[in-house]
């Protein structure tokens, strides 16, 4: 099915624990700039229940409109049907989520069933000639390729960090309630459990300090030593893919390609090599220390500060001075 | 249980891959082809649930001569047999990729006189990292699907799959006939034996003709490097109590505390 005549930008906005997550606050932000500069609004979705938080957070994130469709789901293909209804009364030009795995379950999908493609992991769009030009990266970041999409509605997926959330508390938005049923036939999969791992909920991408920690920690004893240097920095602990495979740190911490694309003040890498996979998560990180003991490690090609050393020795003198610095 | 394995050949993933500026591509001059990662994962994760329920794997990919070599690869470790879908495209869009695929897979059925049950492919190709094909073959074929995959039991008609998500798992029922991308599960891709190898070699790769190609509606524009971070200070000294001291002073400049 073609869309005509569309116009505007519609944000689905995912919620966790009814609030928002934070890349769709972000995809809100940069939808509004652009909506504004072509005299056209922001349309955010809202699928769920209790959802009054998350829909004052939406407005205030750049949502001139917010429809609700209040419904418990917990199938991708439920969500799916309910955006697809929603993109066919509403004609949106744009359609836009976060790059979560939610997202990129449903945005393919979309895309296809109105005969257009969809952009994955964006992290930048300009308007050129009055045409979306999105950029994403492939190699794992090495490269970037601009593209654009010739159907409406462009779909993407805004990868976090991207851009920035700007809450204004003073925007006004409009509130519609749309009733949109899912039919039985649409639901081809069951979640007959749906289980949170116990540990703590880490939230890479909003934190300023990360301290990660890789297979040069050694061991899972050693990689406490990650926890306390991030402890006293008042940060939160990253990992590479081998410290969660050697299960010295919960999955939820990995940062890289496919774990949390991060980009906080200052990231301190601890015993990383720094492959693509790694970098690709952390370059956008304002403020890089790095500690190796290889003096050629690629980790080093994007610290600010690189020591080279062995971590065991060079985090407990660091955890001591900083501890200094924070004290004074 | 007749199993299908999507897999596609890829640059070395372990190989920075940087832009050639004279051509204004990426350079992959010298780089080894080799089978995307989470593809290797969703065939390992096949041929376990083949060595336990029984069946077949059958292995497709798209694309030129060479990736016969990577399909042979596949039947060392695990495919039973191999298909080729000969396009020699620079590259395809996922929409393209999963009516190629969809085309191969009934062309195979009527070749075998089988339907398959379960459709495996990797979650994203490590080139691009779209995460579109297993997706849309699915829902072109109006089958369930589950991604993110990291197990995956068969009984009878259905199939129970779990499936990593941000702050643990789902597990997941779905009937059969049905599609799974797979995230790199708690174990490693076994490897070829001598033996394996030998017998891999010996097999033929039969050709497919590729599906007509859709309308491309995804063009990309420019291809450019991002701004590279330069390296900063690198510091080397006798001990590491001088090596700290270097780095806060620096990190204290750059006002980072
Ligand atoms: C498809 C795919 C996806 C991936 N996704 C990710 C991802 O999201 N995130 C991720 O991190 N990885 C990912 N990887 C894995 C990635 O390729 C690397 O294997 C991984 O990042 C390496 O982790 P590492 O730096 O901890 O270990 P290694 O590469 O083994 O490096 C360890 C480093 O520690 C140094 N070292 C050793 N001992 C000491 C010491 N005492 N003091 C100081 N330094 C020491 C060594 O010199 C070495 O440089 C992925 C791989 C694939 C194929």
């Amino acid at each position: 099915m073609k869309l005509t005549d569309t116009k505007n930008i519609m944000v689905y906005v995912e919620t966790a624990d009814k609030a928002p997550v934070n890349c769709a606050l972000e995809a809100l932000g940069k939808a509004s700039e652009i909506a504004s500069s072509r005299g056209e609004e922001v349309i955010a979705v809202l699928i769920g229940k209790d959802l009054e938080r998350a829909t004052d957070l939406s407005i205030q994130a750049g949502a001139d409109k917010v429809i609700i469709v209040d419904r418990d789901c917990n199938q991708v293909e439920a969500y799916r049907s309910i955006l697809l209804e929603v993109i066919k009364k509403y004609k949106p030009s744009v359609v836009m989520a976060g790059a979560t795995p939610l997202g990129k379950d449903l945005t393919p999908v979309l895309a296809m069933r109105f005969e257009s493609g969809c952009a994955v992991d964006v992290i930048d769009i300009k308007i050129t000639d009055d045409k979306f030009v999105m950029t994403c990266p492939v190699y794992g970041g090495t490269v970037l390729n601009d593209i654009v999409i010739k159907e409406s509605p462009i779909v993407m997926t805004i990868r976090s960090g991207a851009f920035s959330k700007v809450i204004d508390s003073s925007r006004k938005g409009e509130i519609i309630k749309e009733d949109i049923s899912v039919p039985e036939s649409t639901l081809l999969t069951k979640v007959l459990e749906a289980v949170k791992e116990i540990g703590e909920q880490v939230n890479l991408e909003e934190a300023e300090v990360i301290v990660s920690g890789g297979r040069g920690m050694g061991s899972k004893e050693n990689f406490e030593l990650v926890k306390k240097l991030a402890d006293v920095c008042g940060g939160v602990v990253g990992a590479t893919r081998p410290a969660i495979e050697d299960e010295w740190v919960p999955r939820s911490h990995q940062v890289g390609q496919s774990g949390k694309i991060v980009s906080p003040k200052l990231y301190i890498a601890c015993g990383i090599s720094g492959a693509t996979q790694h970098l690709s998560g952390m370059v956008g990180s304002e403020y890089i220390v790095a500690i190796n003991k290889d003096e050629d490690a690629p980790i080093f090609d994007v610290a600010d500060v690189g020591i080279v050393g062995d971590a065991i020795k060079v985090v407990p003198l660091l955890i001591e001075e900083i501890k200094k610095i924070k004290a004074m | 249980m007749e199993i299908l394995v999507c897999i596609k050949q890829v640059p070395d993933d372990s190989v920075e891959i940087n832009l050639n500026s004279s051509t204004g591509k990426p350079n992959l001059e010298g780089v080894t082809q080799i089978v995307n990662a989470f593809d290797t994962y969703a065939l390992e994760m096949a041929t376990r649930l083949k060595e336990k329920v029984g069946g077949e794997i059958t292995v497709v990919s798209i694309g030129d001569e060479s990736v016969k070599n990577s399909l042979k690869n596949c039947l060392a470790v695990g495919g039973d047999r191999a298909f080729l879908v000969k396009d020699d495209s620079e590259s395809l869009d996922p929409k393209s990729v999963s009516k190629f695929l969809i085309k191969a897979k009934e062309d195979i059925e009527a070749n075998l006189g089988k339907k398959f049950d379960i459709i495996f492919c990797g979650k994203e190709a490590t080139d691009y990292a779209l995460g579109q094909v297993g997706l849309l073959v699915a829902d072109e074929l109006s089958l369930p699907v589950v991604t993110n995959v990291v197990d995956i039991e068969t009984e009878g008609e259905s199939a129970k799959i779990r499936q990593e998500t941000e702050d643990g798992y789902n597990i997941l029922e779905a009937s059969l006939p049905c599609v799974v991308t797979v995230q790199k599960p708690n174990y490693e891709p076994r490897y070829p034996t001598i033996k394996t190898k030998m017998a891999a070699r010996k097999k033929t790769i039969d050709e497919l003709q590729p599906a007509e190609k859709p309308e491309n509606t995804v063009e990309v524009v420019r291809v450019f490097e991002p701004v590279k971070r330069s390296a900063g200070v690198k510091i080397k000294t006798e001990t590491a109590e001088e090596a700290v001291e270097q780095a806060i002073k620096l990190m204290t400049e750059a006002k980072v505390f």
